[in-house]
């Protein structure tokens, strides 16, 4: 009896939010099955043990479309709808529940989207969100039952909550219709794919344009109904040469944007791809560098993929999992944890993170989103203050000293909760030279110091460009070293006494880490802008999931007072025994 | 809706498109230049280069309970590279034990026949792989040296072949999507009428592959073949967790080919009964004793307990069990059972066959090998790594995009000489039951598909995973079972092969092994076995659904 009436009020308690759904934004069918279903995991009981205290269902409704060409000719071009469901049960209480445990998501298992409808089919869905909550809230019973078993065997320093309560978000886009000329993309594709044919020597290219659309719905038992646009495009073209010594060399460069007219004209790409070539055709002119240790000025892009990877990527510490004895958790804590109050910028600059600001002195912002993927309104936050850590970037998971979410949850995390990730993060400098001046003042510094020549990058490598291989041995690297996983500077330079510059190959940072910051003795008074696509982590093809973030970072050239580059010594591949083939022979 | 309606108008076209007369030329002007060079300047010399290509056009097509879940096109061509250094006496693809050559990557080339774009992938490719085969090379070398020489090395590594020319254009398969989508939603929907059926999927495929294969020695090759094929599934849990399912499924050349909705709504429904039927039924207890496996289940037996026993390159790797090694000219069947690999056959009583091909994937001639003769054992599948006795390939070197080419199936056909009615074989399956003194004795009708271990370490053993099993009791009854592991060794199992039907059944499937998944069939009359073993099945314990299944909430 008691049941039944439950359900009834669950009935009618979705009968009413429906209605509210239709007057805000017209029926839909993919909202209100998952409303309906929704309800239904309030009454879900095994024996007698405790009802789910939250429930959430997401499901993005995607079409994709890529293609990639090399050298004028079409290498593969797919395309396709996908709707990829998500659901989380939280069993237990927000104080302890099944999820910060290292085998959170062990039990239940992960639900597939091979079984989504792609068209009108309510029940159809609604089936599928009811076998996976079925099974998400016994893997839930299982997992708090385990990760009670196993606190009592450990003790915990600090006691945390599991998630942070929040304001139910309702925010309802119109749905997106989607319109792509997919045939103009290919030729475009192709045509800049050609730039490479006028040079022989970049032995390998590739250029793939990648359109992703997608709805992202959400709802939870807490209130949260959202159906937002959620759409990326990209153009990524790479290049690959081998040096006379055996030096592997590598550029590459992406165009990306929110929306299809953020992509760039095509003149502008093509562009891209020539800068790309002769970067190339440079490096394998280029002498190997040397070990350096001294001042380093970053110019250009490359301070922003610095300030990406030293900053953006420690203001989100990640909270640890509970554990079982003798089974440590792989995860390197941020660089910043603990660090709340402390200088970590030079004090005339400041850093502030900004999902709602939409469009930067007329250009568009890569990193915005009205609301994150547990349903929170972002805020924007000044995470530096006069070069003091001020804020930390936060999911409903809290972590040590800090609870309540401000919005940053990007995407779907381990052990059940969300990792959080900066969104556009604007570094600025309150006192800046002329660029030509901080190029004087590394001059200044190299001839005080009696250095033969000091150090200026132009370009780091970008994470989602740089092949697996090149992670790993980066990983590995850093890690031997202590310094935080930088991705490899491509274009760096001598500079000498005399203003002259000599591009090098083959250097990488040596040490370098959030603390190096510190060092940072000049800005100039430019701006770099650069669009960033990530995985939640700074070295992205480490990250096996198949989300992505987008971020834009904006920040002024910077000359760093000490930084160490060194040579990279791995063994290189020999020289192929045969000549490549001729292009257009 | 709109990118459904281009999947329709696309996919038709670029399938009737004609084959590309460039691909080859460009493979071959490209081999001549690395093979030329490389045995000029490399050390050591390579002494056999082949580039083969396999292009893919495909589209399918899977619907839920009356709704579109998927709706795919894809085009692609992959090359692997296989470089030969040394000799054929000894070269790099030498077997050592515990070290599979694996050279192959399945590397995307360009669709279009682009030369520059060909060209300079197939040079980076063969670099690679020209590396790592000097490398491996050098391994063997060494570990030869280190260790005494056993005399299965006495065969050579690589046999000496024909070569061959054919350029056979793969014929073009009229694949309407739409109209397929239209016919999946109607029938997919017919899983509602069973409402303790769980999950449920219905899915449609449509493939061109068309291989390309130029080798050092001459070989020029361009063949293929459609594939058009019907899965049915469906899933349910019984009250005490076992997870059951069910499937049936339709393989044909063409989709014109495919059955008629009339006759995948029985499939149907016959897939959904057997599982809500498969719900109630009881759990089977361990047994020894008699049995008939339907034809198709036969087929599958044959294929898991025999089939990948009889793989030529088994015989020569020493961490094999080697089951069939030393018994050629021995009765290893019953005297009325002869064995027969078939893969020129296209179509078996009007039903096409999966396991059919015109050259293997190193560029051999298909050709029909009878390797149990009135149940003596005649010869091994061969592929062109030779075993000792058996110098040359029977045209069985196959593998899938990115594997390195081993000795696999293709059609297996077991032919009895001897055969009952399928009436008279269930007669003395009752009265072996009596003879055995057994309560029951079982009928599988359906399998869908078992793995074996070959290897030396591990247990000589098969595993069949049935779907549909009945109990037969002494008088004839009649009952379904489930949670029935069929198991056994292999040897113990032929000798009791008492009896066969007079009608085969065919089973159309993939076959998964070390060289990849690649199309075959397996076919067979009902047969009666003397003695064989059925254990329980691993099962889930988790309970079926909490809730009861959503329904209202608009229609379908």
């Amino acid at each position: 009896m008691d049941l039944s009436r439950r359900q009834f009020a669950a009935l009618l308690a979705a009968a009413r939010s429906l209605s509210a759904q239709e007057q805000a934004a017209g029926e839909d069918e993919i909202l209100t099955a998952l409303q309906q279903e929704l309800e239904r995991t309030k009454s879900l009981k095994l024996s007698n043990l405790p009802s789910p205290y939250f429930a959430e269902f997401a499901l993005d409704d995607t079409y994709s479309y890529s293609v990639s060409c090399v050298l004028g000719a079409l290498i593969s071009a797919d395309s396709g709808r996908a709707r990829i469901p998500r659901v989380q049960i939280r069993a237990g209480s927000p104080e302890f529940d099944n999820t910060n445990y290292i085998f959170s998501q062990l039990f239940g298992g992960r639900m597939g989207g091979g079984r989504i409808p792609l068209e009108a089919g309510p029940l159809v869905l609604r089936r599928e969100f009811w076998l996976a909550a079925d099974r998400a809230y016994k893997g839930a019973l299982q997992a708090i039952a385990r990760k009670r078993a196993a606190l009592q065997n450990v003790t915990q320093q600090e006691k945390l909550n599991d998630f942070a309560p929040a304001e139910p978000v309702r925010y309802l886009e119109p749905r997106q219709t989607i319109q792509l000329d997919e045939a103009a993309w290919k030729e475009r594709t192709r045509r800049i794919s050609t730039v490479f044919d006028s040079f022989p020597q970049v032995l390998n290219s590739a250029v793939e344009f990648s359109a992703g659309y997608s709805t992202a719905y959400l709802v939870n038992t807490g209130g949260a109904a959202i159906r937002m646009a959620d759409n990326l495009f990209s153009l990524r073209l790479r290049a690959d040469a081998q040096a006379a010594d055996g030096m592997p060399l590598h550029d590459a460069a992406v165009f990306a944007g929110r929306h299809l007219d953020d992509l760039p004209p095509e003149e502008v790409m093509r562009k891209g791809a020539e800068e790309v070539a002769s970067n190339i055709a440079a490096l394998l002119k280029a002498p190997a560098g040397e070990d350096y240790s001294g001042p380093v000025l970053v110019e250009g892009a490359a301070s922003p993929q610095l300030f990406a990877q030293l900053l953006g990527a420690q203001l989100a510490p990640m909270r640890k999992p509970v554990s079982e004895p003798g089974r440590p958790v792989p995860m390197t804590a941020s660089e910043l944890e603990g660090r709340m109050g402390s200088r970590i910028l030079p004090e005339w600059m400041d850093a502030v993170d900004d999902p709602t600001q939409t469009v930067y002195k007329g250009r568009p912002l890569f990193g915005s989103y009205p609301v994150d993927v547990e349903g929170i309104k972002p805020i924007p936050l000044k995470v530096v203050e006069k070069g003091s850590l001020k804020a930390f970037l936060l999911s409903r998971t809290p972590i040590r000293g800090f609870e309540g979410s401000n919005g940053r949850a990007r995407l779907p995390g381990p052990f059940g909760g969300a990792v959080a990730s900066f969104s556009n993060l604007f570094v600025k400098a309150n006192e800046t030279t002329t660029l030509a001046g901080l190029k004087q003042k590394l001059i200044g510094m190299v001839q005080q110091r009696g250095k033969p020549y000091g150090l200026l990058i132009r370009k780091l490598d970008l994470p989602v460009a740089a092949s697996l291989q090149e992670m790993r041995t980066l990983a590995q690297a850093s890690g031997q070293r202590g310094g935080g996983m930088v991705s490899l500077p491509t274009l760096v330079y001598r500079v000498y006494p005399d203003g002259r510059e000599e591009l090098v190959r083959g250097l990488r940072f040596r040490g370098v880490n959030s603390r190096s910051l510190r060092d940072i003795f000049a800005a100039a008074d430019d701006e770099s802008v650069f669009d960033y696509i990530g995985q939640g982590s700074s070295l992205a093809s480490l990250s096996p999931t198949g989300y992505v973030t987008t971020h834009t970072i904006c920040s002024p050239s910077v000359l760093f007072e000490d930084l160490e580059l060194e040579k990279r010594t791995d063994d290189w591949p020999k020289l192929p025994l045969v000549p490549p083939p001729p292009i257009g022979g | 809706m709109r990118q459904i309606l281009a999947f329709a108008l696309v996919f038709p076209a670029f399938l009737s498109a004609a084959g590309p007369a460039g691909l080859l030329q460009i493979l071959t002007a490209e081999l001549n230049r690395n093979f030329t060079t490389l045995q000029d300047k490399a050390e050591p010399k390579p002494y056999f280069l082949s580039y083969s290509v396999v292009e893919q056009e495909n589209s399918s097509v899977s619907a839920v309970l009356g709704a579109i879940t998927s709706n795919h096109t894809r085009h692609q061509r992959s090359l692997d590279v296989s470089i030969r250094l040394g000799s054929a006496k000894l070269d790099n693809y030498h077997q050592i034990r515990g070290d599979m050559p694996d050279f192959a990557s399945g590397v995307p080339v360009a669709l279009d026949d682009s030369a520059a774009a060909i060209q300079r992938r197939l040079w980076a490719e063969t670099d690679r792989v020209y590396r790592l085969a000097a490398q491996r090379l050098t391994n063997i070398n060494t570990n030869r040296e280190v260790k005494v020489a056993d005399k299965e090395t006495a065969a050579d590594d690589f046999s000496v072949e024909q070569p061959e020319t054919a350029t056979i254009p793969t014929a073009a398969i009229a694949f309407n999507q739409q109209e397929w989508a239209g016919r999946l939603r109607k029938l997919s929907a017919r899983f509602s009428k069973y409402p303790k059926v769980l999950s449920s999927q219905v899915t449609v495929t449509a493939m061109r592959e068309t291989k390309y294969f130029v080798s050092s020695e001459g070989t020029r090759l361009q063949h293929g073949r459609p594939f058009a094929r019907i899965m049915i599934v469906a899933q349910a849990k019984a009250a005490d967790g076992m997870d059951l399912s069910t499937s049936d499924s339709f393989s044909a050349a063409d989709p014109k080919k495919l059955p008629n909705d009339k006759d995948i709504e029985d499939a149907i429904d016959r897939v959904a009964r057997d599982l809500t039927r498969l719900l109630d039924a009881p759990l089977v207890e361990p047994y020894v004793g008699p049995a008939i496996l339907s034809g198709r289940a036969a087929g599958v037996f044959f294929h898991e307990i025999f089939g990948h026993r009889i793989e030529g390159h088994r015989q020569k790797d020493e961490s094999d069990g080697q089951t069939f090694t030393k018994r050629i000219g021995e009765n290893v069947l019953p005297p009325f059972l002869s064995v027969v690999f078939d893969p020129t056959l296209h179509e078996l009583s009007g039903e096409d066959l999966h396991g059919w091909y015109d050259f293997d994937d190193e560029g051999v001639r298909a050709r029909r090998v009878a390797v149990v003769e009135q149940g003596i054992l005649k010869t091994f599948l061969m592929s062109r790594s030779p075993i000792a006795g058996f110098p040359h390939s029977n045209g069985h070197g196959r593998k899938q995009a990115g594997a390195e080419a081993v000795s696999r199936q293709s059609n297996l056909i077991v032919q009895a000489a001897q055969t009952v009615t399928e009436k008279r074989l269930r007669e003395m399956l009752i009265d072996q039951i009596k003879r055995q003194n057994k309560p029951y004795g079982y009928y599988f009708q359906d399998i869908t598909g078992g793995f074996t271990t070959t290897g030396r370490q591990g247990f000589q053993a098969f595993k069949v995973i049935p779907l549909v099993v009945y109990k037969v009791y002494a008088d004839g009854r009649e009952e379904l079972v489930r949670g029935a592991d069929l198991v056994g060794t292999p040897l113990a199992s032929f000798a009791k092969i008492l009896a066969a039907a007079d009608k085969p059944g065919i089973f159309n499937g993939y076959c998964g092994a070390e060289s990849g998944s690649v199309p075959v069939s397996a076919i067979s009359p009902a047969l009666l076995i003397g003695e064989i073993e059925i254990q329980k099945k691993d099962q889930s314990r988790d309970q079926p659904p909490l809730l009861p299944a959503p329904t209202g909430g608009g229609a379908n």
